[in-house]
C-alpha cells in the first residue's frame, strides 16, 4: 500500500493532491510553517474542507515531521512548488521514494524560475519532469515525464494553468509504474546551457540596444502578469509591458528604442535592433492601456527614443 | 463659382460640428467661443480671414510691433485656424497618426497645428517671401510657388496670401501655389482652410505626396520650405530640398535662401538657463552678452542653399544609410572647462534678402543640446551611441539623411 505525503506551497498543486486523495493514496499534505500567503491560506482552507490532514514543515528541524510521517505510515513523498530545499534526513526517510516534479525538460532550466525562463526564451514546448530528490537540486534521476505544448500567445499564467491540468496525468503515470514496480530511473545529463535562476530586477527592463523584437515579446508574456513583469523606461518612470507583437519594418537609420509610429490602428511601434515591435498592452499607475492610447495620453511622440 | 460655394457651405450647420473627442479636448476654448458666438458661416469665415490678414499686416509692417501684440494676433489666427480644422472632420486616426518615414519624421496634424503660433518663424518667412514675390513679379507676370511639407495650415503662405487678397496687392493670376503634404490628415485640414479663407484662386493644387519623391509638372519660381526641428534634426528638410531644388527654374529661388547650421560647446546651465532668467521671451535680440561670450564656437557644420544642394554628394554606408559629408572641425585645445561643456547645434535661417530666423527666434532655430557628444570626459554608461573625443582632435561631421536625420560625428 502506497501512502503519500505531498509537499507543497500553493494552490497550483491542487489537481495533483486531489488525484492522490481520490485514489486513496494520500496520507497528508506538508506545508511550510511560515508567513501564510493568500494562496497558501486558500490551499489550507480547501484541505481542511476536504478533511485532508496537514503537517507543518519546520524550517530548522525534521524530527517532529519524521515521527508524524512514520505514525501515518507514509512511504512515498511527492514535492511540487515547495521552494525549500529538503534536508538529508527527510530524503533518507523515503529511501529513494521522494520525488519532485519540475516543470522543464531537465536538465534544462534547473532553478527556481523554470517556466519564466522557458517562455522568455521562446520555447514552444515544455515537460513536466518527475525525478528523484537528491541533495543536489533538480539533479536526481528521472522516472517519467509529460510533454506540454506552449502556445505562442501563452503567458506565464496560461502555462501555469496547463501545468496544473497536466499534473494528475503525470502523477497517475508514476503511481502506475510504481505499482507494477516498473520504474526505470534515467540519469540526467550533468550540464545544460539553459538555466532558470532567480530573475534580477535589471533583467526585467527592456534593453533596446541588445534585445530583438522576439525577445521583448517573450519577455513581456513571460512576465504577464507576475512579479517578473517586463518594464520599460520613459521620462524617469517605469511602465509595465504586458504584451507586445513583432512587426516588420524596412526602416533604417533609426536607433533601436525609437518610436517609429503612433497610429490608432497600427498602434505604438518601436524600432528594435532587428525590425520593430508593437507595444500592445502597457500597465501604468493610472491603469492599463493599449499602446496608442498610452502614447497619446503620456505624450510619447514618434521620433522619441526610449532609453534603457 | 465663389458665390455658389458660399451658398453650399452656409447650408451646413456649424453649431454643433462633429469633432473628434481628442481634438475637442485640446481646442475646447476655441470651440466654445464658436458655439457661444452663434456665428453664421459667413461671419466665422470673415473672422478667420481677418485674423490672417491682421497677423500678416503686423509682421509685414516696418514699424516695430510689441511682442505681446504679435503674440495676441497670432493666437487669434491659431484660434480661428483650429476652428476650421475642427470643421474639416478629421477622424481621430488621421488627426493623431505620426510616424518616421524613410527620410524623416512625419508629425501628426494634431501636433502640427501649433506652428501657426510661431510668431518669429512666420515673420521671418513671410517678410522674405513677400520680398521675393515682389521682386519676381517685377519681371514676369505670374509665378509658380511650391510649398512642400506645408502641414495642415501652410502657415508660411496662407496668411500672406490672405493679406494679398485683402489688400489686392497680388492676384491669383500672378501667384499660383502648389501645396504638398504626405499626411492625408494635413491635406484634409488644409483643403478646409483654403476653402474657408477663400484662397482658391491662388491655389494651383493641393497634393498628397511625399515631397522627397514629388515631381511637379510645372517648373518652380519659388520653393518655400520649412521641415526641420531644432539642431536641424528629425524632419526631412535636407532630403526634400535636395530633391525639389532640381525643379526650380534656372533663376528660381529657394526660401530660405540659406540655412547655416553651426556647432558650439556650451555650459548648459549658462546657455539654456541663466541667459534667459531676466528676459520676457527668448529671441536672438534678447541673448545675453556674457553667455554669448562664454560659448566656444566650433564653426559652421553645413550650409544649405541652392548651390550647395545642387553639388551635394550622397554617400551610402554599408547598412544602406545615406549621409552627406559636412564640415571638419578641430576641437580647440585652450579651453580648460571643455569637459564640462556640451555640444549644441543651432541653425540660422536666411529666408530672403535681409530677412531671416535667428537662433532662439523659433523652435526650429533653438540650439539643440547633444548629450551623446563628449570631449575630454567619458559618458557615465558606455553606449554605442556615444561619441568620445579629446581637445585637439579633428572631427568630421556627416549629416544622416535616412530615417531620423541629424549630424553624426566621426573622429578623423
Ligand atoms: C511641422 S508640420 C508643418 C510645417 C510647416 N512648414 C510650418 O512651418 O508649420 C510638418 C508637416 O510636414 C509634413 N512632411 C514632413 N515630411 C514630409 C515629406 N517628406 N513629404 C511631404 N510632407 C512631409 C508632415 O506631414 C507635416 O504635416
Amino acid at each position: 500500500m502506497k501512502k503519500y505525503a505531498f509537499f507543497t506551497g500553493g494552490c497550483q498543486s491542487l489537481t495533483a493532491i486531489q488525484y492522490l486523495h481520490q485514489s486513496g493514496q494520500l496520507a497528508c499534505v506538508v506545508l511550510v510553517d511560515a508567513q501564510p500567503t493568500p494562496d497558501l491560506m486558500q490551499l489550507q482552507h480547501w484541505l481542511q474542507q476536504s478533511g485532508i490532514k496537514t503537517l507543518a514543515y519546520n524550517l530548522s528541524d525534521d524530527t517532529d515531521l519524521l515521527s508524524q510521517l512514520d505514525s501515518l505510515a507514509v512511504n512515498r513523498g511527492l514535492i511540487y512548488l515547495f521552494r525549500h530545499k529538503v534536508r538529508p534526513a527527510l530524503i533518507q526517510y523515503f529511501s529513494g521514494h521522494l520525488v519532485n516534479i519540475h516543470p522543464s525538460p531537465l536538465p534544462d532550466y534547473r532553478g527556481p524560475f523554470p517556466l519564466y525562463w522557458q517562455l522568455r526564451n521562446g520555447e514552444d514546448k515544455t515537460k513536466l519532469t518527475l525525478h528523484q530528490v537528491t541533495e543536489l537540486l533538480d539533479c536526481g534521476d528521472i522516472a517519467t515525464d509529460l510533454e506540454i505544448e506552449i502556445h505562442p500567445f501563452d503567458t506565464i499564467s496560461c502555462v501555469q494553468y496547463k501545468v496544473a491540468q497536466a499534473l494528475p496525468e503525470l502523477v497517475a503515470k508514476y503511481c502506475q509504474l510504481d505499482e507494477k514496480q516498473g520504474i526505470t530511473w534515467h540519469k540526467q545529463d550533468e550540464k545544460s546551457d539553459k538555466t532558470a535562476p532567480q530573475v534580477e530586477q535589471q533583467q526585467l527592463i527592456v534593453n533596446w540596444h541588445k534585445q530583438t523584437s522576439k525577445q521583448v515579446v517573450n519577455m513581456a508574456r513571460a512576465g504577464n502578469a507576475d512579479a517578473g513583469c517586463a518594464l520599460f523606461q520613459f521620462r524617469q518612470e517605469m511602465f509595465q509591458l504586458l504584451q507586445a507583437s513583432v512587426v516588420e519594418s524596412p526602416l533604417i537609420g533609426v536607433q533601436a528604442g525609437t518610436v517609429i509610429e503612433v497610429d490608432r490602428h497600427t498602434g505604438l511601434v518601436i524600432k528594435t535592433i532587428n525590425g520593430a515591435l508593437r507595444l500592445d498592452v502597457i500597465g501604468t499607475q493610472q491603469g492599463v492601456f493599449d499602446g496608442y492610447r498610452f502614447a497619446v495620453l503620456f505624450g510619447l511622440e514618434a521620433g522619441f527614443t526610449l532609453n534603457n | 463659382m465663389e458665390a455658389q460655394h458660399l451658398q453650399v457651405t452656409s447650408g451646413l450647420s456649424f453649431a454643433e460640428p462633429e469633432v473628434d473627442a481628442l481634438l475637442k479636448h485640446s481646442v475646447r476654448t476655441q470651440l466654445e467661443s464658436l458655439l457661444t458666438q452663434k456665428l453664421t458661416v459667413e461671419q466665422r469665415v470673415q473672422q478667420l480671414q481677418q485674423s490672417f490678414v491682421d497677423a500678416t499686416t503686423l509682421v509685414l509692417s516696418d514699424t516695430e510691433t510689441q511682442h505681446q501684440v504679435l503674440v495676441k494676433a497670432f493666437d487669434a489666427m491659431y484660434d480661428q485656424a483650429v476652428q476650421s480644422m475642427a470643421l474639416a472632420g478629421l477622424s481621430q486616426a488621421l488627426l493623431t497618426r505620426q510616424y518616421v518615414s524613410a527620410s524623416g519624421l512625419i508629425m501628426s496634424p494634431h501636433n502640427c497645428k501649433h506652428t501657426i503660433k510661431d510668431v518669429y518663424r512666420i515673420k521671418g518667412y513671410a517678410r522674405g517671401i513677400d520680398q521675393a514675390i515682389q521682386s519676381k513679379l517685377k519681371h514676369v507676370s505670374s509665378i509658380t510657388v511650391l510649398y512642400p511639407a506645408c502641414g495642415p495650415f501652410a502657415p508660411l503662405l496662407l496668411p500672406l496670401l490672405s493679406y494679398y487678397k485683402d489688400s489686392q496687392k497680388f492676384t491669383g493670376q500672378q501667384i499660383q501655389v502648389i501645396l504638398a503634404d504626405v499626411h492625408p490628415g494635413a491635406i484634409l485640414a488644409l483643403t478646409q482652410l483654403v476653402k474657408d479663407l477663400q484662397l482658391d484662386e491662388y491655389i494651383l493644387c493641393i497634393e498628397e505626396v511625399d515631397a522627397t519623391e514629388y515631381k511637379p509638372k510645372e517648373s518652380i519660381d519659388l520653393l518655400v520650405l520649412e521641415a526641420m526641428q531644432h539642431g536641424f534634426t528629425k524632419e526631412g528638410q535636407l532630403s526634400i530640398a535636395k530633391h525639389l531644388v532640381q525643379f526650380l527654374k534656372i533663376d528660381g529661388w529657394m526660401i530660405p535662401q540659406n540655412i547655416s547650421v553651426r556647432g558650439m560647446m556650451v555650459i548648459g546651465e549658462t546657455e539654456f538657463n541663466q541667459q534667459w532668467k531676466e528676459v520676457e521671451y527668448s529671441h536672438s535680440l534678447n541673448t545675453d552678452t556674457d553667455a554669448q561670450r562664454d560659448r566656444v564656437e566650433l564653426g559652421e557644420l553645413m550650409s544649405i542653399n541652392k548651390s550647395t544642394l545642387l553639388n551635394m554628394q550622397e554617400l551610402e554606408l554599408q547598412d544602406g544609410v545615406k549621409v552627406i559629408q559636412a564640415s571638419q572641425v578641430t576641437l580647440p585645445v585652450d579651453v580648460d572647462d571643455m569637459d564640462k561643456r556640451i555640444l549644441a547645434v543651432y541653425a540660422h535661417i536666411d529666408t530672403f534678402a535681409q530677412e531671416g530666423v535667428g537662433q532662439y527666434d523659433s523652435g526650429i532655430t533653438h540650439p539643440r543640446p547633444d548629450m551623446t557628444f563628449y570631449i575630454d570626459t567619458k559618458p557615465r554608461d558606455v553606449e554605442h551611441t556615444h561619441f568620445v573625443a579629446n581637445s585637439g582632435d579633428t572631427v568630421q561631421f556627416y549629416y544622416q539623411l535616412t530615417g531620423l536625420p541629424g549630424f553624426v560625428p566621426v573622429k578623423v
